[in-house]
């Protein structure tokens, strides 16, 4: 029997599922990219639970020095901004992560913090 | 410094090392006195249930924060017209309608404080948030102030504005009236 690939139908840009970008900086401790990505997504599943998490669907696009880009579902933002209130400790180090600007775009944040 | 502490001094000799501004202790009895007296929490003001109101309205002028969480230390926020009212983030604490009324009239702003939170384990965290609901039902309700803050010294463990809103409005508040009554507070400062 011969396995026919189906290609997968493209969902066309006005149809897609909106999201945001929102912007964090990390204050007091130098992280590794790795442990913030761990780090981020553990307290964040211990706070919102498996359901919880999945309709925020948050994403870590982009992470420089101390500054990682974090997109989620439109809608979310507030959610996920008072989740990272309780991310306090990464890899034993004490942090506190400030949520700067939140947008649509990756391109607004990218300006504002001046990332290439 | 004219911020004053009040708690009932059984708590307050548990954590006793956060506070350096005045105090106003509450005492049950002359036993309880001595002891407050002689321990190191610089008290400069010990009063019991039987207090006068006159004696009370010395404190008008200060500004005033209850450690509160238990029956009488939230009576004597009330009492004593506190500014603030700080509730502890642990599965004891009381908070009721009647309370909460009290408090819309004094104009009292409840303080929830988190940092038990992050240190606790997912099941406790469930047990407090929703403690925490029940508060924020009760306020919202008879339209009672509340922000979101952490109850240590440790800078460390202060949230930034953003997200102290942020929880505040994932704890039901509407995010205008978060924003607001967290900007009287730091317009006060």
């Amino acid at each position: 029997m011969k396995i026919e690939k189906v290609k997968k139908a493209i969902v066309p840009l006005s149809k897609r599922e909106r999201k945001r970008y929102i912007l964090f900086e990390i204050l007091n401790a130098e992280v590794a990219e790795k442990d913030f990505y761990f780090g981020f997504w553990i307290d964040l599943l211990s706070f919102f639970g498996s359901k919880g998490l999945a309709e925020i669907n948050p994403k870590v696009v982009l992470f420089k020095g101390n500054k990682a880009i974090v997109k989620c579902q439109r809608g979310k933002e507030t959610e996920l901004i008072a989740g990272t209130a309780f991310i306090e400790k990464i890899r034993n180090k004490k942090i506190i992560i400030n949520p700067v600007l939140t947008s649509g775009t990756i391109k607004t944040l990218k300006e504002y913090a001046k990332i290439e | 410094m004219d911020i004053v502490y009040t708690q009932p001094l059984k708590e307050l000799l548990q954590v006793s090392t956060y506070f350096k501004e005045q105090l106003v202790v509450l005492v049950a009895n002359e036993k309880d006195e001595k002891v407050a007296k002689t321990n190191d929490l610089i008290p400069c003001y010990l009063i019991t249930d039987a207090t006068p109101e006159g004696e009370i309205s010395k404190l008008q002028s200060k500004k005033k924060a209850v450690v509160g969480g238990s029956v009488k230390a939230n009576e004597l926020a009330v009492r004593i017209k506190a500014e603030y009212l700080l509730q502890p983030s642990n599965t004891k604490q009381f908070f009721d309608l009647g309370l909460a009324q009290k408090l819309s009239a004094n104009n009292t702003t409840v303080v929830l404080m988190f940092e038990e939170l992050l240190k606790a384990n997912s099941f406790e965290r469930h047990q407090i948030w929703k403690n925490y609901l029940e508060v924020v039902r009760y306020c919202k309700q008879k339209k009672v102030k509340f922000i979101v803050a952490s109850g240590t010294k440790d800078p460390l463990l202060l949230r930034p504005p953003k997200s102290r809103e942020a929880l505040a409005v994932i704890l039901g508040l509407p995010q205008e009236k978060a924003k607001e009554y967290l900007e009287e507070v730091v317009k006060e400062k």
